[in-house]
């Protein structure tokens, strides 16, 4: 039965008929099509399904199509059929070229556009790339543009190899960014360029090269619609590195930063997440992104859009941007997080309120940046022990996995050492009530199961915080708190440690606080 | 007091070579593994829509990540791979530990375990020791000699196994102050009062235990030894408080220098 909607599809319809070799063939596919899924989640690239509402004046079809069973062998003469039609359609000449080439793309594009078998290997072997090109002519309609960029788009969200041809069409991509294009035009455009970006370093050099950058930041600085989202989301694949460059370069275009910060002041969840990946590479990556941002308000809009914040979507870059930016600078957690301040309270009543989420990862990452808010000054340390944070991290030392473990381990070790001095250069002094705090609420067992553990980070930390309570308890209740929490048995598994450090940290702490005299010296 | 001031020095000692725990601040790279599974989860959701996820596809796709992460056991000379931390620990606890049900010394082997709860614990292997019977077990798997005494085993180790004169299988443990006074209290009750008392408590700490070498000896033997050894050279095994070591407990090496 063909429906009057699809007439131009041209689709079959399965027969009952075909039995169980077709079944057989539909789930082979279906195993392998699971394991490209599952591959393809983890991806930076995004299959773009939908069009944009941007232009009133661009009818671009909303993906409304159903979704119908069909053999992936038809799909496949489908999706080769429809290249050969657009081959058709460009050379052809006369008043109906223009039509015919974007009914040509437009299929494709459909082809291109679902998600559960993208027939791209075909649509390249057919010859896509070229034709594509071809429609990205400068002067072509509107409409020719966003279906060539947009079949590009799901090209490129592909396998590497797939990403990878589109090689020769950039730098047409990269000139229809540019500020002449129609909205949705660049908007399909910068999302193709997103998909390269976030397949290797060498597109992005590649693109960066060839000058993709300023372009793609100038989106930013609009105002409505969804440029901004989808440019953000560009650039974040685009500058995420591993080299500083492009994050620096960034940061040093006229607008942006004054862009940003009036983006995150915004409700609108999507957009607060994506500018705040932005913000995410810029201060994971360039420590002159963070002098430029730490001199805005910047970091008050974080902590208040974190504070508003209940989607896991936005907290993810709101609690990393936060952290990157305290943890590049010993001057920002002591200085510009003012304990006195409502912003420090603020920010660690969010961190609390992460730590009761139910995502590990979350937990995890909250807590490092508490790790480092201990790091810093003593009102600091104090302002964290005062907290309801405390008790969750208490908590979370007996009963949570192991890395959320390690990341508590940190907070607490670091709320118990002063800042050392810059001048004597020795042991730092202990802050010993909150050592007592940790201690009397049950912490040491936990430190002693991360002494216990085969990773080397865990244990050196369980060490060193068996030290620090040896020489800090009064009264050398140290020594007995640690025998009775199965320290001594814990630490003497570092005897025969392949590891140098370690062993020689144990043996240190049993000679000295268990040694031959241990137990003579109560009178 | 002697014992004072060696407290003292061994502190500051250690305080200028043991590296003690330093705040400092803490960054990842964005592409860090610590970064991963929020990576994840981002790209999850940017796409679960397109690809309606269903709950379970999600919660696989989080678990992938957490899958297989080897563990190498780091006790020298066990070669053993485990296939992550819980079963290193089940590892670790079966074969690098095992420890008495009566006085809590830990073992290495089940093996040298179960010989030490015999020969430390077992009236009745006492007393066939007493009447002349070989009971006491090389310790050395596959020799399968046995001798009449403690001290026929240690020299049958040394002249057999070339085990060195210093190796202790069964280490006196050190009580608390406390725990000598609970002891001696006891003994007070079921012993008649006797003026040697004090020495005999050094020499041994319950009438079933096994006769011991000097502190003394031990002292001089572990003098003797060099910290070049790579492996333990004197290995002690039921060790609670005291272990042998390379590394000599400051108390003892004062006490050698000549």
């Amino acid at each position: 039965m063909i429906s009057a909607d699809c007439h131009d599809y041209g689709f079959y319809v399965l027969h009952d008929g075909f039995g169980n070799a077709a079944v057989q063939r539909r789930r082979h596919h279906a195993v392998s099509v699971a394991k490209e899924r599952r591959e393809a989640m983890f991806r930076t690239k995004r299959l773009c399904t939908e069009g944009f509402s941007n232009d009133m004046d661009v009818h671009v079809a909303i993906n409304g199509d159903m979704m119908i069973e069909e053999e992936p062998s038809v799909l496949e003469a489908q999706t080769s059929s429809a290249v050969e039609e657009l081959k058709l359609a460009i050379a052809s000449k006369g008043i109906d070229t223009v039509q015919k080439k974007v009914n040509a793309l437009r299929e494709l594009r459909r082809l291109l556009s679902r998600s559960d078998f993208p027939f791209v290997e075909i649509a390249l072997k057919s010859g896509a790339i070229p034709l594509l090109s071809q429609c990205l002519s400068f002067g072509s309609q509107d409409e020719q543009l966003l279906e060539a960029a947009w079949c590009l788009t799901n090209i490129a969200a592909g396998k590497p190899e797939e990403t990878k041809s589109l090689v020769p069409t950039l730098p047409l991509l990269i000139a229809h960014l540019g500020d002449k294009s129609s909205l949705s035009v660049g908007e399909q455009c910068a999302w193709a360029l997103g998909n390269v970006g976030g397949e290797s370093e060498e597109l992005r050099d590649l693109l960066l090269s060839q000058g993709a950058l300023i372009p793609l930041a100038r989106m930013m600085l609009q105002d409505k619609g969804t440029t901004v989202i989808t440019a953000s989301w560009a650039l974040s694949n685009l500058i995420k590195g591993p080299h500083s460059e492009a994050a620096t370069e960034l940061i040093k275009i006229d607008g942006v930063v004054d862009a940003i910060l009036h983006h995150l002041k915004k409700s609108d969840v999507e957009l607060a997440t994506e500018v705040a990946w932005v913000v995410v590479y810029l201060s994971a990556l360039s420590d002159v992104a963070i002098d430029v941002l730490m001199k805005t308000e910047i970091v008050q809009v974080l902590v208040d859009r974190l504070a508003a914040s209940n989607t896991l979507q936005s907290l993810i870059p709101l609690l990393r941007s936060l952290g990157n930016l305290m943890a590049g600078d010993a001057y920002t957690t002591n200085i510009l997080l003012d304990p006195s301040h409502e912003t420090t309270d603020s920010i660690i009543r969010s961190l609390s309120k992460c730590l009761k989420s139910e995502h590990r990862f979350l937990k995890k990452e909250a807590t490092w940046v508490l790790s480092n808010i201990a790091a810093g000054s003593v009102t600091h340390k104090q302002l964290i022990c005062k907290s309801e944070a405390v008790s969750l991290l208490l908590k979370l030392l007996i009963n949570s996995p192991f890395d959320i473990k390690k990341e508590v381990a940190y907070v607490l070790g670091n709320s118990c050492v002063a800042p050392p001095k810059e001048e004597s250069g020795g042991v730092p002094s202990l802050l010993l009530d909150h050592l007592i705090l940790f201690v009397r609420n049950g912490c040491l067992s936990g430190f002693i199961d991360l002494l216990k553990s085969s990773d080397l980070e865990a244990a050196r930390l369980g060490l060193h915080f068996i030290e620090v309570v040896l020489r800090g308890m009064p009264n050398g209740e140290g020594q007995k708190l640690v025998e009775r929490a199965d320290g001594i048995d814990a630490m003497e598994r570092f005897q025969f440690h392949e590891n140098d450090e370690l062993r020689m940290m144990a043996n240190l702490l049993l000679d000295n606080y268990f040694g031959e005299t241990y137990g003579f010296d109560d009178e | 007091m002697m014992m004072v001031d060696n407290h003292l020095q061994t502190q500051t000692q250690l305080q200028s070579e043991f590296q003690c725990w330093y705040p400092v601040l803490r960054r990842f790279g964005p592409d860090d593994p610590f970064f991963a599974s929020g990576n994840i989860e981002r790209e999850l959701l940017a796409k679960q829509i397109a690809l309606e996820l269903t709950e379970e596809e999600k919660q696989a796709l989080r678990n992938f990540e957490d899958d297989y992460r080897e563990v190498f056991c780091p006790i020298v000379g066990c070669e053993a791979t485990l296939r992550s931390l819980t079963e290193f620990e089940d590892h670790y606890n079966a074969r690098h530990t095992s420890s008495c049900s009566v006085c809590s010394r830990v073992y290495p082997t089940s093996r040298l375990l179960s010989i030490h709860v015999s020969e430390a614990h077992d009236s009745f292997f006492q007393a066939k020791a007493a009447r002349g019977y070989p009971m006491y077990e090389c310790l050395v798997e596959g020799c399968g000699e046995k001798l009449k005494s403690y001290k026929s085993r240690h020299q049958h180790l040394m002249d057999k196994h070339n085990f060195p004169s210093t190796y202790e299988f069964f280490k006196k443990t050190r009580l608390s102050k406390k725990g000598r006074v609970k002891k001696n209290q006891r003994k007070q009750k079921h012993m008649a009062v006797d003026n040697n008392e004090k020495e005999k408590e050094e020499e041994e700490s319950s009438g079933m235990e096994v006769e011991e070498e000097t502190l003394d000896g031990i002292i001089s033997g572990v003098s003797k030894l060099t910290t070049s050894d790579s492996s333990p050279s004197v290995i002690s095994f039921g060790r609670r408080h005291t272990r042998g070591l390379t590394f000599v407990p400051r108390a003892v090496q004062r006490d050698t220098k000549k």
